[in-house]
């Protein structure tokens, strides 16, 4: 009781002053809640529209065209079953205006439905009318709104899909399993099956994935009719799945999403400890005099300590729960555009996200706010008598470190409970204690370098590098916290500074920019000729097949059946292609190239990259290949590295030795450096269509701008948790400064009864928390130079440039704004009259 | 009553060790007043710390009412002054968080008394500060705080008073007002009153002055001098009947 009545009545004198403590705790929680709120909203409606999203309940499906006796297989099955099945088949191609005065072209994604199509879900129409086969009927299609609007057509005008007029009769404006935000490689165009059949698009080369969709009765039969078919089809290149399936996988996908979510939340509260810690420690240095009285009028250290604890927890939980409001209102805040690429629309607050929240914020306050509290045991009542007994240098004995040990591992348990995973808390946990430890080096480097400023010769300079070191001073912690949050802006920026960097290179050399697939050999020259004189420079034409490993015979890989293959990882399909030389994008590791084709009734050979040879396989073995359904047996006879960022001018996994397909069905991919102005490009790809309706053309400038949008909102995404730490770190300041305001006033006082100027405190204010920030942003700028360097060149595997200029602007801006928050949280101190300071203390 | 037997005090500092107390052996009788003098630095204060169980001495053995202080361990020291010792100081030392009353309901609620709020106000109302008790501190005057200090310090009815320059810090009509009240409760409660001060008119209100000079006692006026077995003597009718004037 005594403990409680205590909490109560400091809580109710000294709340002001732990306002921070709160602020920190809020808004840790409130990161923490608001990611979690929203994937559990993202988790709730993907889970309950699995169905509508895999469109069947069961679904068999494969990338090349179905073998007759897989049709008929599937066919035998579902008849005489309680069953309803229909196909669907998506591929992609280029469709034009019909109008000959517009000149645009555009790649779409088809997707080809029969009648009783969607099973589940509904599309949605601009309309409002429902969708309805009929619309596909006769000629119709039915797309999205962008496709419109980059032909510049409307509703009712014709597009040309493979040579052929079709009528767009309605605007799709959603489709069930199809988000906004899914990266595609175009708009969607809904067509009737059998139509799409009458166009020359499925036939040889051609990109298309078939699906056979199956309805039934009672859903709980779908894991046993899923088996049952996959049984009965028995094609290696079939794959049969249920919804179930799905939604389990979607299910444990965004679940452990939104552990790893999670720990970026983690991480802010951590900060916000951090935050807590350094509040604590000043308030319990205030406290020590009432806390010598308390225990001189007999309290026990327990009674202490317990006060103090359980301050520290209510004040936690109060912050937790004003964190959930923080997330209610940030949930509120999300701008319509950005709710728009949410499946589950405005997230809403999700219980168990708050309950986790607060749990959090409050297990991590009052670990980090244990290590200054257990320093109260220290505080001998003695100092009543004799003040220099105040703070008598202790020892860290073992309960000292025992509580350190405590705290580290409560730490760890509560990130692994956060993210799901102990190796992955070991790994924040080993991240945050490398980062502290580098930034606590980094910042006594700092600290002592400025040293010599003590003897300046000015006298703001001599004092505020002074001050920096006054006892009680919160330098370490300031730099620590505002270091970590200009770190990670500045570097996210410096990683991305380079990306873009890259990607605006590889835009202004002389590569290609546009690629032509699926082009057949018969249209070989054709299409040679059309580019010619119309592009900077002669087309390059590179033959290529499509193929699937389906046996290795090696020294240390034995893969006798596909379901091996593809649990090596070797299981996609490969463009493959014939050559003897090797590309200026290539290197020779390991073996040579052959000269010229393989001598009759030889063995074909076959060159690797380093990426397949990384999955055991080594020159010498034997692989074979089902091409275009001809099986293969090709010798690994070298190894080759790709320089995949220049892969332009083609990237092969596999490259053959001219010779056994000469006569093989082929088609042929075309590089070509299309003309740079925006009207002769369009015309370019029209005319290209025109001539050749299967041709699709990739334009790879569209692609590179789509790239650089995904990379700004990822920068976008990083920078948020950037400043939210560079916040935290500014709360930090905010509260330094203010629990250090006694002290500050009363030297304030001080040097004013010396004859200071006002403008002369100012200066020295100034001066120190200029340094502090200079130091701030030379720490996040160093480090986020090195983390840049070793995330662009490690793991990008691209060219690095120091970005000086964003190191430079980060400095500065670091710099003024911690010089701002200092010298405003000291204004009451530059204003306040001495006597009443001198007095007070 | 109070026991020191050989108690010694040395610090180590910087340069080497420091003796603050000699060998000291010395006895303050249960209902006396004894007044601690000395110039500063000759141990007085550390004197009265190690009565309070403030501080542990270096050597030697301190009973106070019957209790061995130099056996016990912190936590116990603690119960034991919530208990047995009040302790009045001379920069007051309230908890400046804290209410006049709340700072006098501390030990009460430390002792687990249920009349902790009225016992508080009575005691408050003893030294004439019923009407301040929700003041914090800073709202009152050096006097007043003193007084509230007082109060705190009889909360739990010790058997032993100690005043640390209770007067040092006060003027000297408010000093006077602190004085009675301390002799008053000594008269009438028959607590042990031991003062340390600079005031010579205030020592010689006392039953007992011992004199220290550099961590000896020069003179123990009206007890026998230590260094041997000690008792506290009756002090003179004078010094009595001083307590009682405030001409003095």
């Amino acid at each position: 009781m005594f403990i409680l009545r205590m909490v109560w009545r400091e809580t109710r004198a000294v709340w002001r002053r732990l306002l921070f403590f709160y602020i920190c705790v809020a808004i840790g929680v409130g990161a923490i809640v608001a990611i979690r709120s929203i994937i559990q909203n993202v988790r709730v409606t993907l889970v309950g529209e699995a169905r509508a999203i895999f469109g069947a309940d069961v679904m068999a499906s494969t990338s090349r065209p179905w073998r007759p006796e897989t049709v008929q297989a599937i066919e035998q099955f579902l008849q005489g079953r309680p069953v309803q099945y229909t196909s669907v088949v998506e591929t992609s191609t280029m469709v034009r205006p019909e109008r000959e005065d517009r000149p645009a072209a555009r790649m779409v994604e088809l997707k080809a439905v029969e009648p009783g199509f969607p099973f589940y879900g509904r599309i949605e129409l601009e309309s409002g009318q429902p969708y309805r086969h009929a619309l596909l009927a006769d000629g119709g299609v039915v797309v999205q709104r962008d496709l419109l609007l980059q032909l510049g057509i409307g509703v009712g005008d014709r597009i040309m899909i493979a040579g052929q007029p079709f009528t767009v009769r309605d605007v799709v404006t959603r489709e069930p399993g199809r988000q906004v935000s899914t990266f595609t490689l175009g708009s969607r165009v809904f067509i009737d099956l059998q139509a799409l059949r009458q166009l020359n698009l499925l036939g040889f080369g051609s990109r298309a994935s078939y699906r056979t969709l199956v309805k039934v009765a009672d859903d709980t039969d779908a894991p046993r009719l899923s088996r049952a078919l996959g049984r009965a089809v028995r094609d290696e290149f079939v794959q049969v799945r249920h919804y179930r399936g799905t939604e389990a996988g979607i299910n444990e996908d965004l679940a452990r999403a939104e552990d790893y979510l999670s720990l970026v939340g983690f991480v802010i509260v951590v900060l916000g400890g951090i935050g807590v810690w350094s509040v604590t420690r000043v308030f319990m240095q205030q406290k020590i005099r009432s806390i010598a009285i308390l225990k001189c009028l007999g309290a026990s250290g327990r009674q202490v300590l317990g006060t103090y604890v359980a301050q520290m927890a209510l004040l936690s939980a109060a912050g937790g729960l004003s964190g959930v409001l923080v997330a209610y209102g940030a949930l509120a805040a999300i701008p319509e555009y950005l709710v728009a690429l949410l499946p589950s629309g405005r997230p809403d607050l999700t219980l168990s996200a708050s309950v986790q929240g607060v749990a959090v914020g409050l297990l991590v306050s009052v670990l980090f706010a244990l290590v200054p509290l257990l320093e109260t045991r220290a505080i001998k009542p003695l100092l009543l008598l004799r003040a220099d007994t105040a703070m008598q240098a202790r020892r860290r004995d073992w309960v000292a470190w025992a509580s350190y040990a405590i705290v580290a591992a409560g730490l760890a348990a509560v990130a692994a409970w956060q993210a799901g995973s102990l190796e992955a808390s070991l790994y924040v946990m080993g991240g945050l204690a490398g980062v502290g430890l580098v930034l606590h080096l980094a910042s006594s480097v700092l600290v002592r370098a400025v040293r010599p400023l003590t003897r300046a010769r000015a006298f703001a300079v001599r004092h505020a590098v002074i001050s920096l070191g006054r006892p009680g001073n919160q330098t370490r912690v300031v730099l620590l916290t505002v270091g970590l949050g200009a770190f990670f802006i500045l570097a996210i920026q410096h990683v991305q500074a380079n990306l873009l960097n890259a990607f605006s290179l590889e835009l202004s050399d002389d590569s290609p920019d546009m690629f032509l697939i699926d082009i057949q050999r018969d249209q070989e020259a054709g299409v040679r000729a059309l580019v010619d004189g119309r592009a900077i420079e002669p087309a390059k034409l590179i033959p290529v097949m499509r193929a699937r490993v389906v046996g290795v015979a090696g020294r240390d890989v034995n893969l006798e059946a596909y379901d091996d293959v593809r649990r090596r990882g070797l299981g996609r399909e490969y463009v493959i292609t014939y050559r003897s030389h090797l590309e200026a994008n290539e290197v020779m590791q390991a073996g040579e190239l052959w000269e010229g084709p393989v001598p009759d009734g030889g063995t074909p050979d076959v060159s690797i990259e380093e990426g397949i040879a990384r999955r055991g396989i080594g020159i010498g073995d034997r692989m074979r290949f089902d091409i275009a359904g001809r099986e293969i047996e090709a010798r690994v006879t070298s190894i080759r590295e790709v320089d995949w960022s220049e892969a332009r001018n083609g990237g092969f996994m596999f490259v053959f030795r001219p010779g056994p397909f000469e006569d093989a069905p082929r088609t042929f991919i075309a590089l070509v450096r299309a003309p740079r102005e925006p009207a002769a490009r369009a015309a370019l790809q029209r005319d290209l269509i025109t001539s050749y309706p299967n041709v699709s053309a990739i334009d790879i400038r569209e692609i590179i701008r789509t790239i650089q949008g995904v990379v700004q909102n990822i920068t976008l995404a990083i920078t948020i948790v950037g400043v939210i730490a560079l916040g935290s770190g500014m709360l930090i300041l905010i509260g330094a400064v203010a629990m250090t305001r006694f002290q500050r006033h009363y030297e304030a006082a001080i040097y004013r009864t010396l004859g200071a100027s006002t403008r002369r405190l100012t200066a020295m204010v100034a001066v120190e928390y200029g340094v502090l920030g200079t130091l701030a942003g030379l720490l996040g700028a160093g480090g986020a130079v090195a983390l840049s360097w070793a995330v662009t060149t490690r793991l990008l595997e691209m060219a690095w440039e120091p970005a000086i200029h964003i190191a430079a602007i980060g400095v500065a801006a670091t710099a003024a704004v911690v010089l701002m928050v200092g010298l405003s949280a000291s204004l009451d101190v530059l204003v306040k009259k001495p006597l009443g300071s001198l007095r007070g203390e | 009553m109070i026991e020191l037997h050989g108690v010694t005090k040395v610090v180590r500092s910087g340069a080497g060790e420091l003796t603050i107390l000699h060998p000291l052996t010395l006895t303050i009788e249960a209902g006396r007043t004894a007044a601690i003098t000395g110039p500063s630095g000759s141990g007085k204060s550390t004197l009265l710390g190690l009565i309070a169980g403030l501080d542990a001495p270096t050597s030697g053995r301190i009973v106070v009412d019957n209790v061995t202080l130099t056996r016990l361990d912190e936590e116990k020291l603690a119960r034991l002054r919530g208990s047995r010792i009040g302790i009045v100081f001379q920069f007051f030392h309230l908890i400046p968080s804290l209410t006049a009353l709340e700072n006098v309901m501390v030990p009460l609620e430390l002792a687990d008394r249920p009349d902790a709020r009225t016992r508080a106000e009575s005691l408050l109302a003893d030294v004439h500060l019923s009407d301040r008790g929700h003041h914090y501190p800073s709202q009152l005057s050096g006097g007043e705080q003193q007084r509230v200090a007082i109060a705190r310090a009889l909360a739990n009815n010790p058997a032993v008073l100690l005043a640390d320059e209770p007067t040092g810090n006060l003027d000297s009509a408010t000093g006077r007002q602190v004085i009675e009240i301390l002799l008053d409760v000594n008269k009438r409660k028959g607590t042990t009153l031991v003062l340390v001060t600079h005031d010579p008119a205030l020592a010689a209100m006392a039953d007992v002055t011992i004199r220290l000079r550099d961590g000896r006692i020069e003179e123990a006026d009206g007890s026998r001098r230590g260094g041997e077995r000690g008792s506290g003597a009756p002090a003179s009718d004078e010094a009595r009947r001083g307590a009682g004037d405030p001409a003095v």
